[in-house]
């Protein structure tokens, strides 16, 4: 009997192991959690979402724009009646956002009579740009920027990635170690980026790394956050090449010249609000500016080949949202959220009835104190009519030179020129390694990168305080910031390189400044949609600019 | 084989012959008659024997021949009626003898976990139903008869349609879960498990899309023939349903099928005609009458251009207008009375060693609201084979089919019948060109739906050793259940629109077990151990296409195949497999003291490979007072049995599934022309996911007194139901959208009492059985996930209008679901007597959110005489949802039933009743009657409303509603909203389910006709219902106490049946 019951035991506890396997599905109409993450390709394809999920964030509205000369007020839309039956209205916010409400009035007119309204600049108008819905005089808000108020999109691609680096922690079977590793730092990166952009937008955010993070939690400082993530990504940089060799991947994944060019922007960025370690910030920027081009990966390439850039892909890219044409894009791309758009007409623009203006053009003061030297081949590559503040003559082409549109295959073709959206290039790089370098007091090693960078675009080098084409400029800090406006004019960085330098504060810089007051109350941030407050965070607290109200 | 039945056959003639031998006692032949006490019907295969030995069974007459010594004990045993003991006087050759059935029967042999047991060694608390009980009275599904039958058993039959299920419930709630929203939000169904002959069977299937479900909706327990069942018990605590798993956290009903047990084969047809009637519907104006009430209304309360709007209303202004001069009884068109029959034969014959049986069955119950009604075939067949007293085999077989039409409803809820029975009754009646297109899809809608399912059952037992016993069972359940609708053309906006929907659901049980057991002087052991597997698997598939060639072809494709919207698998696809061990231990001594221990441990695919099995222990105790000598020396001659029973125990029940714990992955286009994947944000995943358990205590005794004629059980219980289910919203910082947590525990705790009486004596020519329960249950929430801060409200969902939502709302401390309602305190006399706020000087104002935001400051929003009176709980002069106040409790406190069963010689009437006492129902079909008043252009019907207590006008101080025919105003106000307390009532009923009155046709005539046995009755059931409610139905409103307009009535009906014996 006992041998009975012990054979039965045996059998019983034997048959747990079986059970195990027994008890394991996969279910045919869903993929579970416990079933991804099992081999390269998954991961793959979890990474890329991410990338996607980025870019669809980035194209909901002008991002660029909102985070460029729009917001600085250099910007003036056109009231030219032209584009109000086609597109439905003038682009009013393009102004709101800056701070003012001056419009060029109609065509025919070169430095037509910008309406300086009597309210003057009022920096409180942004927020009614970022309203959805809202209205000012009647015109309806066309860029919804309200998207740049809205952070949910940033904190999902947290999240998954959060998930990403535990399973990849955990380890994926299939994966080799220099695999594991190489996606941890792209995972790494992408996480970064979502909280560095989301840091400059709004200042304190919600910060964490954990995965399945569900319990609520209150803002971190910036200035922590940022370090966190340099703390999180400076380990992993050397994990990923220096720069992406597949031409299907080149500047649009993550590669080591990207986190490196992440946290050159990074330092940067906490030098100028950490004053205290700002010297080690600098002395970062500049050894990682001078790492990357003695790396040699990456080119500045001519002038003349100034498309190929925007295409995308180019070995001036070091990170990017890449968008063609040729692709059937899923999720459909708000149609003015190229920033380039917002600044041609035909024959850039179809059709020509409706296209004979730009919505926008920038401020004739502003091109003149940008690109005071008209050798500087940018200019004549970049624009028509620069100096000329005529909707009906003035166009910005810096990204509009990927275009076939033909007018006698389709008169009424609305689409857009084919352009990537650029997020960092090489130029930016170097220029922020100038700076550092400028900042750390060595003026010589500054010039190194700034002339990369002039004299790819044909412009003078540099020569000295008050030399040649710089005579305008009181210092080499000033040279740099303006090159800086100058090489990445469009690219969604001018305000906040204004916001980090603290030139937001003097009007000779920008046509919206701050003063120290409104700056310290968080008036260079971004409104945060107060939905956030309706969920169930109790810590939530909103931008202390945007909720006590104008004036003191 | 033939040496297993050789040796013991051998073994006891030689103990027969032995005991003959030393017992030199005279053998005499005893002879009688054995019948049933209450109908006095012959029971068929009763046992007679003597003390601890059986010696023959009763024959087909219920007659008997038994050789035994002189003046020895015979013990005369049937399944489900009270054993007797009698013995015989020296010499006394003639024995009859009346068993009476006793559901209270306290001895006997009852099922655990699979094995048979002795019921007084049983620790846990369960009740038996045997199946007379749930006879006489044709139901689509036999749960409906359960109804007040087992105290702690809260059944509402809160749905007339036909071969649906109302909501069943074991000791109160045991989940707040509510989906769906508004009239369909409905409470997430908790039903027991059904163990028919040792097959679990999920009831729940229909329910899984609420009310709103694809799909026939008709039960896998509709399916079930009643006139099959011998017997029902319903397990109740942790200790009886703890073998069962997780599946019998909710509670456990067995259900033994009909076995063959006369050795001449007997053929038993059952027929039942019956009228279901329509219950009183809605009293409206009709013609004339109806045109001058809203023409009135509009001369009296129009604003601004509604006297022109009137002219230009054909409807009301032209009456001479022969479309619209009708009196068009909208109701009766849909609702009437209907005609039914069933039939069901029946076969059985065999013997101990060798028994079968057939079952036939034709259900037939066609619904009071036109084109709805159910049918159901079926034939169950079962034999049972003991070769040798070692071995047997028991094999069945479950065969039916239902056909169900549902009409343009979903089965339960018939809204679009609901909207159209209330049109106006100026409109002209049905046919092809007039009638609205509801009335066309309600009336033309073709349905072809139904379950139709096939369950094999084989099990097999071997006595290896001596106490030992080896069983298994295997099991395979095949359903599929289709439903193909076409809706013609004429009625769907002149395209055809065709339904297919297919599903299928597969069930594979295995059990494998080995018990023992093992006297050791007074003490005795017993051990079981089993394991069992489940595979089961469920897809749906939908199909939807419009535009057929036209409305006599319903296929194939129309001329245009794009309208066509396709279709797929659905989202209830189930792959899953259990896998579990549970062991039982037993001990007892003398039967005085048992103990009683089980542990199990289930497995499931669900439950994610960190966490895969789940662990149930549970303990019993049970004192058997009566067989102590001391006890039952001092009171013989009174106390018949007692015992006192204690237990405690856990059941765990998986909730969830395996992406609430990995998270779902979906793919999501493409990037830089790659494919993506990305984690689906909508839940984020919970690897810390528990099971929710069921932890149950229970205290409780039997007592029988005066030779049984007064049975009492008392059950006193603490259910706390931990672990629940429960999403919390998410803060958007955190990326996904919400996330299921464990954060809920409620409890019930309760009493439970029945009371069994049998008043006269035994030899009374008249007998009177009376059946007593009743259950008291309270239900506490005691946990809520800490962000809600001890309060949150269902239906998180901001989109739908606020006002007009009826919220359940969740405060710990308080009963699980409360209602979070308005305050009514009556109706503004005067205007005069609305408050006004003094910083703005603004009468009190009404803000429905979406509409004036709370900001407008439009004067038509205040409040003026005639308006109900809502409080303004927080003071600030504006009525919102801010000012919702808890209130009420949906769930009964009080359930039971009451059963009356008198006999006199061959006629039987038995009068059963059940009530459900404290709870409220929010009467919204009132709240919908009235908005009826208040929509003079509308196309709708005017009910009467002479007997509310409408303002009157100006002064009037006692009014109960609102001047509901000031439309004008009322669009502003919402006076009418069914979320406030002047529409919650007392949801309190007491109800005649059922009266019986039957008579067996005497023996000698119907042996004449070559019959064996007939037996006639008649029956009513839903009967009458008395309560202070003012709504049609108080039975009617769903499990969350809201009387939904649209729901289907609940006929009251009349039977006449047979039953022949051949």
């Amino acid at each position: 009997m006992k041998k009975v019951i012990i054979c039965l035991l045996v059998v019983m506890v034997a048959s747990q192991y079986g059970c195990k396997k027994f008890l394991d599905l996969t279910p045919i109409d869903k993929l579970t959690g416990n079933n991804y993450f099992q081999s390269a390709n998954d991961v793959e394809a979890f990474i890329n979402d991410q990338y996607g999920r980025l870019y669809e964030k980035y194209v909901q509205t002008n991002t660029a724009g909102g985070t460029g000369e729009m917001r600085s007020g250099e910007v003036i839309p056109s009231s030219n009646s032209q584009t109000v039956g086609y597109w439905g209205g003038e682009f009013i916010d393009a102004a709101l956002v800056g701070g003012h409400t001056r419009q060029v009035a109609n065509s025919g007119l070169d430095v037509g009579p910008q309406s300086i309204a009597n309210t003057a600049v009022d920096d409180y108008l942004l927020f009614t740009a970022a309203t959805n819905g809202a209205n000012y005089n009647g015109l309806s808000m066309r860029y919804q920027f309200y998207h740049l108020t809205q952070w949910g999109e940033y904190y999902q691609v947290i999240q998954s990635i959060n998930i990403l680096i535990s399973k990849l922690q955990e380890g994926i079977p299939s994966l080799t170690s220099d695999q594991t590793k190489a996606y941890l730092a792209e995972a790494k990166f992408i996480r970064c980026y979502s909280y560095f952009f989301m840091v400059r937008l709004y200042g304190d955010v919600v910060y964490y790394t954990a995965a399945y993070q569900k319990d609520p939690l209150p803002r971190t400082n910036m200035v922590t956050v940022v370090n966190n993530c340099i703390a999180d990504l400076e380990p992993s940089k050397n994990d990923l090449p220096v720069a992406i060799n597949d031409p299907i991947k080149r500047g649009v994944r993550a590669s080591r010249g990207a986190i490196i060019g992440l946290l050159m922007n990074m330092y940067m960025w906490n030098a100028g609000f950490d004053p205290a370690n700002a010297t080690k910030d600098y002395t970062k920027t500049a050894a990682l500016g001078a790492e990357l081009r003695n790396s040699g990966a990456f080119e500045l390439l001519p002038i003349a080949e100034w498309n190929t850039v925007t295409k995308g892909r180019s070995t001036e890219s070091l990170f990017e949202f890449f968008s063609t044409v040729n692709y059937n894009n899923t999720s459909p791309v708000f149609q003015f959220a190229p920033n380039g758009v917002s600044f041609i007409h035909f024959p850039y623009k179809l059709p020509e009835y409706n296209s004979r203006a730009s919505f926008c053009v920038f401020t004739t003061q502003y091109m003149q104190k940008l690109y005071p030297d008209p050798i500087d081949k940018r200019v004549s590559i970049w624009f028509e009519s620069a100096y000329n503040q005529n909707a009906e003559t003035f166009q910005f082409l810096k990204f509009a030179g990927n275009t076939n549109l033909d007018v006698t295959n389709d008169p009424n073709n609305q689409s857009n020129p084919d352009n990537t959206y650029l997020i960092m290039r090489y130029a930016d790089a170097l220029l922020l390694e100038a700076e550092a370098q400028y900042d750390l007091g060595n003026e010589t090693a500054a010039a190194v990168p700034l002339n990369l960078v002039r004299i790819r675009a044909g412009a003078q080098p540099w020569g000295g305080v008050g030399q040649g084409s710089d005579a305008g400029y009181a210092n080499m800090g000033d040279a740099i910031f303006y090159e800086r406006a100058k090489e990445l004019i469009g690219e969604g960085t001018h305000y906040f390189d204004l916001v980090r330098t603290k030139r937001i504060l003097s009007k000779k810089f920008t046509d919206n400044p701050l003063t120290r007051d409104k700056f310290d109350r968080g008036a260079w941030t971004w409104p945060i949609d107060p939905a956030v407050l309706s969920k169930n965070n109790p810590y939530m607290t909103l931008n202390q600019y945007w909720t006590s109200g104008r004036g003191l | 084989m033939r040496k297993q039945i050789i040796w013991p056959s051998i073994f006891f003639c030689v103990l027969f012959l032995c005991q003959n031998l030393m017992a030199q006692v005279k053998k005499i032949t005893v002879k009688g008659i054995i019948l049933d006490a209450a109908t006095k019907e012959p029971l068929t295969g009763a046992t007679i024997g003597t003390p601890g030995k059986g010696l023959t069974q009763a024959d087909v007459d219920g007659k008997y021949s038994v050789i035994v010594d002189d003046g020895a004990t015979l013990v005369f045993t049937n399944v489900g009626y009270v054993s007797q003991t009698v013995k015989l006087r020296p010499g006394q050759v003639a024995l009859n003898i009346n068993l009476t059935a006793s559901a209270n029967e306290i001895n006997g042999v009852v099922v655990r976990g699979y094995v048979k047991r002795n019921r007084d060694e049983q620790t846990g608390s369960s009740y038996i139903i045997t199946g007379k009980e749930v006879q006489d009275n044709p139901v689509g599904n036999v749960e409906q008869l359960l109804q007040g039958k087992v105290a702690g058993l809260n059944i509402q039959n809160n749905t007339g349609a036909p071969g649906m299920r109302g909501s069943v419930n074991i000791r109160g709630l045991s989940t707040i879960s509510i989906t769906g929203t508004g009239d369909n939000a409905y409470l997430q169904p908790t039903s027991p498990l059904y163990i028919i002959d040792g097959i679990p069977l999920t009831a729940d299937q229909a329910s899984q899309y609420g009310f709103d479900q694809q799909g026939s909706g008709v039960s896998p327990l509709s399916l079930i023939p009643q006139e099959d069942i011998a017997s029902m018990e319903i397990l109740k605590d942790a200790t009886a349903t703890a073998l069962y798993g997780s599946r019998g956290a909710y509670g456990v009903i067995l259900i033994t099928t009909v076995r063959g047990k006369s050795k001449i084969p007997r053929v038993m047809y059952t027929a039942n005609f019956y009228v279901s009637a329509v219950p009183k519907l809605r009293s409206l104006y009709g013609g004339t009458n109806e045109r001058n009430f809203k023409i009135n209304q509009i001369q009296t309360y129009g604003i601004n251009n509604d006297k022109y709007l009137l002219s230009n209303t054909p409807a009301l202004s032209d009456s001479l207008n022969a479309y619209y001069n009708n009196s068009t009884d909208w109701q009766g068109i849909y609702y009437s009375d209907k005609f039914n029959t069933t039939h069901n034969v029946e076969m059985d014959g065999g013997d101990e060693k060798f028994n079968y049986k057939a079952n036939l069955k034709y259900f037939s119950q066609s619904g009071l609201i036109a084109n709805t009604g159910f049918e159901n075939y079926s034939l169950d067949m079962n034999m049972q084979f003991k070769p040798s007293p070692k071995l047997s085999f028991f094999g069945s077989i479950r065969s039916s089919l239902g056909k169900v039409q549902s009409g343009s409803g979903t089965g339960v809820l018939q809204t679009i019948v609901n909207n159209s029975a209330s049109k106006s009754s100026l409109l002209p009646g049905p046919s092809f060109l007039l009638a609205t297109s509801d009335v066309l899809s309600s009336l033309d809608i073709r349905n072809n739906a139904g379950p139709k399912e096939i369950d094999a059952n084989i099990n097999a037992s071997y006595e290896l050793l001596k106490g030992l016993v080896l069983g298994t069972t295997t099991n395979y359940t095949y359903r599929t259940d289709n439903t193909d609708s076409f809706l013609p053309a004429a009625a769907n906006g002149q395209t055809t629109l065709m339904n297919n929907d297919y599903s299928y659901y597969s069930e594979l049980y295995n059990r494998n077990n080995i018990s023992y057991t093992r006297p050791i002087g007074n003490h005795n052991l017993f051990f079981s151990l089993f394991n069992e597997i489940y595979i089961k698997n469920n897809q749906e598939n939908y199909t939807r296409i419009y535009g057929s060639p036209n409305d006599t072809y319903e296929g194939p494709y129309g001329y245009n195949g794009a309208l066509s919207t396709g279709g797929g698998v659905l989202n209830n696809f189930l792959n899953l497999r259990t896998a579990s061990f549970a062991g039982a231990f037993t001990y007892d001594y003398k039967k005085k003291y048992v103990v009683d221990f089980t542990y199990r441990v289930d497995g499931s695919s669900v439950n994610g490979q960190n966490n895969l099995y789940t662990k149930n222990p549970s303990v019993g105790f049970k004192w058997n007072l009566t067989n102590e000598d001391w006890i039952s020396n001092r009171t013989k001659g009174w106390l018949d049995q007692a015992d006192l029973r204690l237990t405690a125990g856990q059941n765990i029940y998986p909730v969830g599934e395996l992406q609430d714990i990995y998270g779902k992955y979906n793919s999501n286009g493409f990037y830089d022309n790659q494919s993506r994947v990305s984690v689906d944000f909508d839940e984020i995943p919970n690897p810390n996911l528990k099971s929710k358990s069921v932890i149950q205590y229970n205290l409780g005794f039997d007592v029988s007194l005066f030779h049984e004629a007064v049975n009492v059980t008392f059950d006193t219980y603490y259910k706390k139901v931990d672990n629940e289910l429960f999403k919390i919203y998410l803060d958007n910082t955190l990326g996904f959208n919400y996330y299921n947590s464990n954060g809920v525990a409620l409890s019930d705790y309760g009493y439970e009492l029945t009371l069994t009486l049998h008043p006269l004596s035994k030899t009374s020519k008249l007998r009177w059985d009376i059946n007593l329960n009743g259950a008291l249950n309270y239900d506490v929430l005691l946990k809520l996930p800490s962000q809600y801060n001890g309060q949150t409200y269902s239906d998180q969902d901001v989109s739908s209008p606020e006002l007009t939502k009826q919220y359940v709302v969740y405060r710990v401390g308080r009963n699980s679901l409360s209602n979070w309602l308005f305050i009514n305190q009556g109706v503004y006399a005067s205007t005069a007597n609305v408050p006004v706020d003094p910083v703005t000087g603004l009468r009190l104002r009404s803000v429905i959110s979406g509409t004036n935001n709370g900001t407008s400051l439009n004067p038509l929003y205040s409040y003026q005489g005639g308006d109900a009176i809502l409080q303004d709980a927080n003071h600030d002069y504006v009525i919102d949802a801010r000012d919702r106040q808890v209130s009420g409790n949906s769930q009964p406190l009080l359930t039971g039933g009451f059963s009356n069963t008198l006999g006199y010689k061959a006629f039987s009437l038995n009068i059963y009743c059940s009530y459900t006492a404290v709870r409220s129902v929010i009467n919204a079909s009132l709240a919908q009657r009235l908005l009826l008043l208040s929509d003079p252009f509308g196309s709708n019907s005017v009910p009467t409303a002479s007997d509310l207590r409408i303002w009157k006008g100006t002064g009037d101080a006692t009014a109960k509603f609102a001047n509901v025919y000031d439309y004008a105003h009322e669009q502003y106000m919402s006076n009418f909203r069914a979320s406030q307390t002047l529409f919650q009532e007392n949801g309190s009923y007491f109800k005649i389910n059922q009266i019986t009155l039957s008579y067996n046709v005497p023996k000698n005539f119907t042996k004449r006709i070559g019959l064996n046995s007939v037996r006639t009755y008649f029956s009513a059931s839903n009967v009458a219902i008395f309560t202070p409610y003012s709504g049609p139905n108080v039975e009617n409103v769903n499990a969350l106490g809201k009387d939904v307009d649209g729901a289907y009535p609940n006929p009251r009906t009349y039977t006449l049946g047979f039953n022949v014996q051949f």
